[in-house]
C-alpha cells in the first residue's frame, strides 16, 4: 500500500521533480566529504575572493576557502537542521494533538488555547527571542525551531482524531472494550499518518528557510562551520563584486525549499482522498 | 577634530577606522542631504581645478544614530562625530598633532607644574549670540565632575583640586600633583553653554537634541533614523567654514552605505580593505569619482586573555599562543596588507612607540615547547594537548565585525596546529559588552582599542581599573606596570616620559597579557567633488581641517533646501 502511494505521488510530474531534487541534494550532502574538491575550512590567504574558475567551480570566499566545498558541507548542516527540527515539532504536535483530539473536554481546551497563544506570536521573533538567551549552536537551533513550530501539526492531528473517533471501526473497537492506548496507537494514529507526513515534508522546507535566516543573522550555525545561511551573510558585503558568494547559497536554499514544497504538494494530492480526481 | 576618543573599545562599526578620531570627523561628521539624484549629468570631469568657494552640501553616512549630542554623557563615537562639528574645546591638536589653542588663546603652566591658566580668545560667542566666557568653562568642569552626571570621562577632571574663573577671559585649574595628561584632557572636553543648561538634568535635557554650540556648524534638523543636518554657524568662533551644510545619513548597514556611495547619494564613507584595494580599483567608474585616503589610525586589534581564568594565568601558555599565531598571515589575509605588525600599544612611528621592541615571531615549534613546559601534552593522540586529563580548549568571543571574525578563524586554525581546540563566537555589540565584557565571563576576546593622543593608558592596564564597566576587563595586575603608569601620569618632561612608556611597552610585551594582531589603516573614500582635502593624509587625520574643504559650484548637487 505504501508503495502504491509513493507511485501515485510520483506520477505527478511536479512531485517527481521535487523528489529528484531532494534526492540529489541529499546524495550531494551525504557524499560531501568524498566529492568536495577541497577541505571546506582550508584557508588560503593568497586566493581571496577568486571568481569561479575550473580550479574553484564556485569561486572562493573572503578567506580563500573553496565555496563549492563549503556549500556541500553546509548542505549537510542545513538538511540536518531541517529534518531534526521537523522531527521534534512533529513529535510534539502528535502528542499534544492526540491528547486534545482523543480526550477532548478541558484537555482539548487547554491545548488548543496554548496553540492559539503560540500562533499569535510571530514565530520568527519568538525564535529570535529564545536564541538570544541561548548560545547559538546547531543543537540549540534544531531544538528551538522544533519547539516553536509544532502548532500546525497539533491542529492537524486533533482534527484527524476528532473525525476518526466517529468512524465505525473505531466505535466498534471501543465497544469491544479496547483501551485508550490501543485505540490511539492501532487505529487513530496510523490512519492520521498521511496528512502528518505531508505536513512534515512541507515543514522541512520552512525549517531549512528558518535555519538559513538565523545563520544569516549570525544567530545560527557559527564560524568556521559553514551553512548556506552564513555563506550568504559573508557574501552580503561584497554582493556587487563577488556575486558567487550570494548566488550559489541563495540558489541552493531556493531549490531545496522548492523541492520540499513540490514533493509535499505532490504527496498531498496523492494521499488526500478529498482532493482531486485521484479517487 | 576634538580628541574625544580616549580609551574606548571600538564600537560595532565594521571598520576599525571609525574609531580613529580624525576619521570620524570625516566618515560621520561631514554630510549632506540624501536626495535621489537623477543621473542626467554627462560625465563631469571632477579633476578640473577650481578655487575655494563657499556653499554646497556634503552628505556622509553613519551606521548608528547618536543617543544625544552631549558627548560627556553620551560617550559614543556617533555622538562625538556630530558634536565635534558643533562644540569647541579649550585646546585642539593641529595637523602635526601639536596642541594649540581653540577657545583658549594661550595657556600657562605654573612653575610647580600643578596649575594651568587658560586665557580665552576675546569676543567669543555662542551660536545664539550670547557671549562665551570662562564662566561657561567653569560650568562645564563642574558639570562633568558632578556625581549625577555619570560621565565615563569624569576621572580626568576629578583630579582637578581647584578651578577658578577670576575674569571672563581667564580660567585656571590646580591639580594635587603634576598631571601629565591634563592638557590632552582639556582638548577633549567640549565646552557647553551655561545659559542653556543651567539647572537642567544633563541626562534628560532637550539640549541633547537641540544643542547650542560655538564651532563651525549648528544643528539644523534631526530626523530620527534618517538624517542629521548641520548648517553653518554664522557666529562660529573659528570663522566661517566653506561647505554650507553637512548632512549625515543614518544607514545601519555597511553594504547599503556602499551602494549609496556608488549611486552618488553619499559623498564619503569609511571602507574596509576589500572595498579599498579590490572593489574600487577594479571599477573605473568608481575610480573616476572617488578619492581614496589611507592613514595609520591610532588604534589596534588584539587578542586578550582573561587572566583570571586558568590556564591563561600562566605566562608560558600566553607566550605559546603568541608564538603560535601568524600575525603576518592575518595582516595579509584579513587586512590585505593594510596593517602593521606591532609590539607596543602605541601607533608605530610616534615617539611613544618603542623602536627597540619587535613582535613575537611565528614559531609553532617554540609554542609547542612552551606548552609542554606548562604541562600540556597530547596523551591520547587526538591532536589536542591535555593537562591533568583535561584537553586545552577555549572560546574566542568577538563582536560581529568581519575583520575580527576572520582574524579569529585564522587564529583558530593556527592554534589547532599546536594542539589547542578553539571555538569562535561572534556576538552583537550591546550584548557582547553587557553580558561578557562587563561580567568578565569570557576566556579570550578579539577586540580593538582606539586610543587618544596622550600615551597615558592607566584606564586599560592599571590593576585598580577592574570594576565592571572599567577598561581593564582582562584582569591585568602587574605591580611594575602599575608603578610605571603612575609615574607616567605625573612626569611632565617629555623625554623622561618617553622613557617611562618605552619601558612600559617592553614589560607589557614580555608579560604578554594580550597578543597584538595588527594596527590597521583607516581607509576612507570621499567623492571628488569635495576639494581641498590634504593628501597624503597629515598625522592628525584626513578630516582635521574639513572646514577648509569646498565644493565648486558646478559639482554641487541639487539639494533639497529648507529655506
Amino acid at each position: 500500500m505504501r508503495l502504491d502511494i509513493l507511485k501515485k505521488a510520483l506520477s505527478n510530474p511536479l512531485a517527481l521533480a521535487g523528489f529528484i531534487i531532494i534526492l540529489t541534494i541529499f546524495l550531494l550532502a551525504m557524499l560531501a566529504p568524498l566529492i568536495s574538491p577541497y577541505d571546506p575550512d582550508a584557508i588560503n590567504v593568497k586566493a581571496i575572493l577568486l571568481a569561479p574558475s575550473f580550479e574553484h567551480w564556485m569561486g572562493t570566499d573572503g578567506l580563500g576557502r573553496d565555496v563549492l566545498s563549503r556549500m556541500l558541507h553546509g548542505g549537510r548542516i542545513s538538511l540536518l537542521v531541517g529534518l531534526v527540527a521537523v522531527g521534534i515539532s512533529t513529535l510534539i504536535g502528535i502528542i499534544l494533538g492526540a491528547l486534545a483530539g482523543y480526550y477532548r473536554g478541558w484537555v482539548d481546551t487547554l491545548i488548543m488555547r496554548l496553540v492559539d497563544i503560540m500562533l499569535s506570536i510571530p514565530s520568527f521573533f519568538l525564535i529570535l527571542a529564545v536564541i538570544a538567551f541561548l548560545t547559538p549552536s546547531i543543537i540549540n537551533i534544531m531544538i528551538v525551531i522544533g519547539v516553536t513550530s509544532w502548532m500546525g501539526v497539533t491542529r492537524l492531528v486533533r482534527a484527524e482524531f476528532l473525525s476518526l473517533s466517529e468512524r465505525e471501526f473505531v466505535q466498534a473497537s471501543r465497544t469491544l472494550g479496547a483501551k485508550d492506548a490501543r485505540l490511539i496507537f492501532t487505529h487513530l494514529l496510523p490512519n492520521s499518518l498521511t496528512p502528518i507526513i505531508v505536513s512534515a515534508v512541507l515543514g522541512v522546507a520552512s525549517a531549512v528557510l528558518l535555519e538559513s535566516g538565523l545563520s544569516f543573522l549570525g544567530l545560527g550555525v557559527q564560524a568556521p562551520q559553514s551553512s548556506w545561511g552564513n555563506i550568504l551573510t559573508d557574501g552580503k558585503e561584497y554582493i556587487q563584486f563577488a556575486w558567487w558568494l550570494s548566488l550559489y547559497p541563495g540558489m541552493a536554499i531556493l531549490i531545496t525549499v522548492l523541492g520540499y514544497n513540490l514533493l509535499g504538494e505532490g504527496l498531498r494530492d496523492a494521499l488526500d482522498p478529498r482532493s482531486g480526481s485521484n479517487r | 577634530m576634538i580628541n574625544l576618543f580616549r580609551y574606548r573599545p571600538q564600537l560595532r562599526f565594521l571598520n576599525t577606522i571609525v574609531l580613529n578620531k580624525s576619521l570620524i570627523t570625516i566618515v560621520l561628521g561631514v554630510a549632506l542631504v540624501g536626495c535621489n539624484q537623477p543621473k542626467n549629468q554627462i560625465a563631469i570631469d571632477y579633476s578640473t581645478p577650481y578655487t575655494s568657494t563657499e556653499g554646497g552640501a556634503m552628505i556622509s553616512a553613519m551606521t548608528a544614530e547618536p543617543s544625544g549630542l552631549i558627548y560627556m554623557v553620551a560617550g559614543e563615537s556617533a555622538s562625538a562625530a556630530i558634536a565635534s562639528n558643533i562644540f569647541n574645546s579649550l585646546l585642539k591638536y593641529n595637523a602635526n598633532l601639536d596642541l594649540e589653542g581653540e577657545l583658549a588663546e594661550s595657556w600657562l603652566i605654573s612653575k610647580d607644574q600643578k596649575t594651568i591658566t587658560f586665557k580665552l580668545k576675546p569676543n567669543l560667542s555662542w551660536a545664539d549670540g550670547k557671549p562665551l566666557t570662562s564662566a561657561d568653562v567653569l560650568f562645564t568642569w563642574k558639570l562633568v565632575i558632578d556625581e549625577n552626571t555619570r560621565s565615563p570621562y569624569a576621572s580626568d577632571f576629578q583630579l582637578v583640586k581647584k578651578a577658578d574663573a577670576p575674569d571672563p577671559l581667564t580660567f585656571s585649574v590646580t591639580y594635587d600633583q603634576a598631571y601629565a595628561p591634563a592638557l590632552d584632557s582639556w582638548a577633549g572636553l567640549s565646552i557647553l553653554p551655561e545659559h542653556s543648561l543651567k539647572g537642567q538634568d544633563i541626562h534628560t535635557t532637550s539640549f541633547a537634541r537641540k544643542p547650542v554650540g560655538s564651532n563651525y556648524y549648528q544643528l539644523d534638523t534631526w530626523k530620527n533614523g534618517e538624517n542629521i543636518t548641520l548648517s553653518r554657524n554664522p557666529n562660529s568662533v573659528l570663522g566661517p567654514a566653506n561647505i554650507n551644510q553637512l548632512i549625515t545619513r543614518i544607514i545601519p548597514d555597511n553594504s547599503a552605505q556602499f551602494l549609496e556611495l556608488m549611486a552618488d547619494n553619499i559623498d564619503s564613507m569609511g571602507l574596509d580593505p576589500i572595498k579599498y584595494s579590490r572593489i574600487i580599483p577594479s571599477r573605473p567608474e568608481l575610480q573616476k569619482k572617488l578619492n581614496l585616503y589611507k592613514e595609520l589610525g591610532n588604534s589596534y586589534t588584539y587578542m586578550g586573555f582573561n587572566l583570571k581564568h586558568k590556564p591563561f594565568d600562566d605566562i608560558r601558555v600566553r607566550k605559546a599562543i603568541n608564538y603560535a599565531i601568524d600575525k603576518q598571515e592575518i595582516i595579509d589575509g584579513v587586512y590585505l596588507g593594510l596593517g602593521i605588525n606591532i609590539a607596543s600599544p602605541y601607533k608605530p612611528g610616534t615617539r611613544w612607540s618603542n623602536p627597540a621592541l619587535s613582535p613575537y615571531p611565528y614559531d609553532p615549534n617554540k609554542a609547542k615547547t612552551l606548552l609542554l613546559e606548562a604541562g600540556f601534552k597530547d596523551t591520547d593522540g587526538d591532536g589536542i594537548v591535555e593537562r591533568d586529563g583535561k584537553p586545552f580548549a577555549f572560546e574566542i568571543i568577538t563582536n560581529q565585525n568581519k575583520e575580527r571574525e576572520k582574524s579569529a578563524v585564522l587564529i583558530q586554525r593556527r592554534l589547532k596546529d599546536v594542539g589547542i581546540d578553539v571555538k569562535i563566537r561572534a556576538i552583537e555589540w550591546a550584548s557582547f559588552i553587557s553580558r561578557f565584557i562587563k561580567t568578565g565571563d569570557f576566556d579570550v576576546v578579539v577586540l580593538g582599542w582606539g586610543l587618544g593622543l596622550d600615551p597615558d593608558q592607566f584606564n586599560i592596564w592599571h590593576s585598580s581599573q577592574q570594576a565592571p564597566g572599567q577598561f581593564n576587563f582582562i584582569g591585568y595586575n602587574n605591580p611594575t606596570i602599575d608603578k610605571l603608569l603612575e609615574q607616567g601620569r605625573t612626569e611632565l618632561d617629555p623625554d623622561k616620559r618617553m622613557k617611562i612608556y618605552h619601558e612600559f611597552a617592553q614589560v607589557l610585551l614580555e608579560d604578554c597579557p594580550i597578543v597584538y594582531l595588527s594596527a590597521g589603516y583607516g581607509l576612507t573614500a570621499i567623492h571628488k567633488r569635495v576639494k581641498g582635502i590634504a593628501n597624503p593624509v597629515p598625522p592628525a587625520g584626513v578630516g582635521y581641517d574639513s572646514h577648509k574643504w569646498y565644493i565648486p559650484a558646478p559639482f554641487r548637487r541639487n539639494v533639497i533646501s529648507a529655506q
